[in-house]
C-alpha cells in the first residue's frame, strides 16, 4: 500500500494507492482466481478517524482513493502519521500510513 | 425463514436512517447487505438510505464523458455541502453499489476514486449532509473497452 499526505491551507490531502485484485464473484469466475476484494478501508490520525470507506468488488483493480480533511478538526500537524487499514471479504487487513508532509 | 430474512432487512434498514451524525465505525457491507447485493441503482440507493428524495444540483462530479479504460474510470467528487456519508452506484455492472465514504468531524467532501464499468451507463452519487438532507447527481459515463474482467 502506497499513502502520500500533504498539508496544504488547513487542509491535508491524502492519496492512498491499495493493492488488490478487487475480483467480485463473476470476474473471478472468468479470470479463474479466488474472489478477493476490499471490503472496509479506514483512515486515523492521531487515534481519530478521518475517513473511511465500505468498498465493493467495482472499485478498479488495485483501488486509489484521494480524500481530504481539516486538520484542526483533528489536531493533525507536520510529521503526525496517516494511518490507514483495511480489511478484505476474507478477514485480512492490512496496514500502511505515512507521516504528513 | 422467509419473514425472518425480512424482518432482519427491516430493522436494518431503520438502523441504517438513523446513524448519529458523529462518525462512527460503521461497515455498511456488514450493516446493510442487502443495498450491495442489489442490481439496479434504484433499488440499492432504497435498501441503502430508504425511501429518500434527493435533491440534485449540489454536488460536482468530473467523470470522463468517454472512458477508454472501463477497468479504470476515474471520478471525482467535490460540493461544498457538509456531509457525513457519500455513496457511489452505478448501472454497469452486476451489481449496483460501488462504494460508501464516511466524513469524519473535519472531512472535506473532496473525493477521488477509480471504478470499474463494464459498459456505459449512470454514474450516480447520493450524499447525506450533516443537516439530515439527501443530495444527488447523475452523470451519464461512456465506455469503449468494458472492465469488469471483460
Amino acid at each position: 500500500m502506497k499513502v502520500k499526505a500533504k498539508l496544504k491551507k488547513g487542509n491535508v490531502s491524502v492519496k492512498v494507492l491499495a493493492k488488490s485484485p478487487m475480483a467480485g464473484k463473476e470476474e473471478a469466475a472468468k479470470k479463474k482466481i479466488d474472489v478477493e476484494f476490499i471490503t472496509h478501508m479506514r483512515a486515523t490520525v492521531n487515534g481519530a478517524v478521518v475517513w473511511e470507506a465500505s468498498t465493493g468488488p467495482f472499485l478498479s483493480k488495485n483501488p486509489y482513493m484521494q480524500f481530504v480533511f481539516n486538520a484542526q478538526a483533528v489536531g493533525a500537524k507536520k510529521g503526525d502519521k496517516v494511518e490507514v487499514n483495511w480489511v478484505d471479504n476474507t478477514g485480512k487487513t492490512k496496514k500502511g500510513g505515512k507521516k504528513i508532509k | 425463514m422467509q419473514r425472518r430474512k425480512f424482518l432482519t432487512m427491516g430493522a436494518v434498514a431503520i438502523g441504517a436512517t438513523v446513524l448519529p451524525a458523529s462518525l462512527s465505525a460503521t461497515d455498511f457491507r456488514k450493516e446493510v447487505p442487502a443495498a450491495w447485493d442489489a442490481e439496479g441503482s434504484h433499488d440499492a440507493i432504497k435498501a441503502l438510505f430508504g425511501d429518500i428524495k434527493p435533491t440534485p444540483g449540489k454536488i460536482k462530479m468530473k467523470a470522463p464523458k468517454l472512458a477508454e479504460n472501463g477497468g479504470a474510470v476515474p471520478i471525482a467528487l467535490k460540493s461544498k455541502v457538509e456531509v457525513t456519508t457519500v455513496a457511489l452506484f452505478q448501472d454497469a455492472n452486476p451489481r449496483s453499489a460501488v462504494v460508501v465514504f464516511e466524513l469524519a468531524n473535519g472531512g472535506v467532501f473532496d473525493l477521488k476514486t477509480k471504478i470499474k464499468m463494464r459498459k456505459t451507463a449512470n454514474v450516480t452519487v447520493i450524499a447525506k449532509g450533516i443537516d439530515g438532507k439527501f443530495y444527488s447527481h447523475v452523470q451519464k459515463v461512456e465506455v469503449s473497452i468494458g472492465g469488469c474482467g471483460g
